[in-house]
């Protein structure tokens, strides 16, 4: 098995969870990214991919939520960003 | 793009406030057309359509999709981070809930919830380095047999689940029978019968005696949804069950982990799947200890 060509998952985001008033959905996206990156002994510096998963339209006084965004508010630059359809 | 070089580490998120929001109601607000009109709207909807059919099919129904309801349900009480963790529930619980839109009862719905989740992937030459055992990418297939739900001809079955689970058990060069648990995106129970079907554990119509004498819960001979899931831990996409297959193949989920603690095979391999859209997409992953 050549290790430099096989991939795995090496760290776990979570965040308080159920009903949670008061927070904004990247609020959620920053904490269960920060936490991932922890998790697997990383620093945010390190992040340099970031892909935000297929989601719902944004409450009505939020904007709508990018990897973009997420990124900017996490504050790395990654050198992909990509974000699914729904 | 770890492949490519590209990238060296990379983290893929979800958040949503579905539950404190208006941003579900807004999205429900929206449906409009001929469907709308005739009432005929929203996730549950079209599931119940697909269930509908498959009642009619294989004659399947809720005396199948209480064993996953239960049987999940189970799990998340081993998981004091899920939302419906305290809260048991028997079949007599399932059987008398509220229809949302028959036939499927509130307990055969996810949850809505707030929160987030995140992983992480790199390779493994770097996974060395890092705190906890990689959870292996064995193998991954993806099948999309995307049309207008009122066009489907395989909301009964065979889904995208069944192709895409050939391509990544292939890739991972091993069959079916090497897997020791599954973490299915289960959006609805429905959808876990379908893509167990598909993925060929049982034969259709056949689900309702496979999943009877506890086959998927604590101490089963298949656990499925480990954490919970989607129906009774809570709800963040593809990330409930992709996050919770790692956490177990790291070995990290305490009174729910696979294994002697709950009576079950060793999570050496695990199935995980994520669907889109009306059973319209699905991806299949192959995650592993080597």
């Amino acid at each position: 098995m050549n290790r430099e060509k096989t991939y795995a998952i090496v760290g776990v985001g979570y965040t308080p969870q159920g009903r949670v008033p008061g927070r904004t959905s990247l609020s959620f996206h920053l904490e269960a990214c920060a936490n991932a990156i922890a998790d697997a002994g990383l620093s945010q510096d390190d992040i340099d991919g970031l892909i935000c998963y297929r989601h719902f339209p944004a409450s009505s006084d939020e904007n709508d939520l990018t990897s973009h965004l997420v990124a900017q508010h996490l504050g790395i630059e990654p050198a992909y960003l990509s974000q699914d359809a729904n | 793009m770890l492949d490519a070089g590209l990238c060296r580490n990379v983290l893929i998120s979800y958040g949503h406030n579905a539950l404190s929001s208006d941003s579900l109601l807004a999205m429900l607000m929206d449906f409009a057309g001929d469907d709308a009109v005739f009432g005929h709207f929203g996730a549950t909807g079209g599931y119940a359509l697909a269930a509908r059919r498959a009642m009619h099919e294989f004659n399947t129904g809720p005396q199948t999709w209480k064993h996953i309801a239960v049987g999940q349900r189970a799990w998340a009480n081993l998981n004091p981070h899920a939302v419906m963790h305290g809260m048991p529930m028997s079949f007599d619980d399932y059987l008398s809930s509220k229809y949302v839109v028959e036939p499927l009862r509130l307990p055969d719905n996810c949850l809505v919830n707030d929160g987030g989740r995140a992983v992480i992937v790199t390779t493994l030459e770097r996974a060395q380095d890092l705190k906890h055992r990689p959870a292996v990418i064995l193998g991954l297939g993806q099948h999309n047999p995307s049309v207008q739900v009122t066009q489907s001809g395989t909301l009964a079955g065979s889904t995208g689940a069944r192709k895409a689970c050939e391509t990544a058990l292939s890739m991972a060069g091993i069959t079916r029978d090497d897997v020791d648990a599954c973490e299915i995106y289960d959006c609805f129970t429905y959808t876990v019968e379908v893509t167990l079907q598909d993925y060929g554990f049982f034969g259709p119509g056949e689900g309702e005696s496979w999943f009877s004498e506890g086959t998927i819960g604590p101490g089963g001979r298949m656990p499925v949804n480990t954490s919970g899931g989607q129906l009774s831990e809570a709800y963040y996409m593809g990330l409930t069950p992709l996050s919770e297959a790692a956490m177990q193949i790291m070995g990290r989920c305490g009174d729910r982990q696979l294994g002697p603690a709950t009576n079950t095979a060793e999570p050496n391999i695990v199935l995980v799947s994520d669907n889109g859209g009306i059973l319209q997409a699905h991806s299949c992953c192959v995650l592993g200890r080597i």
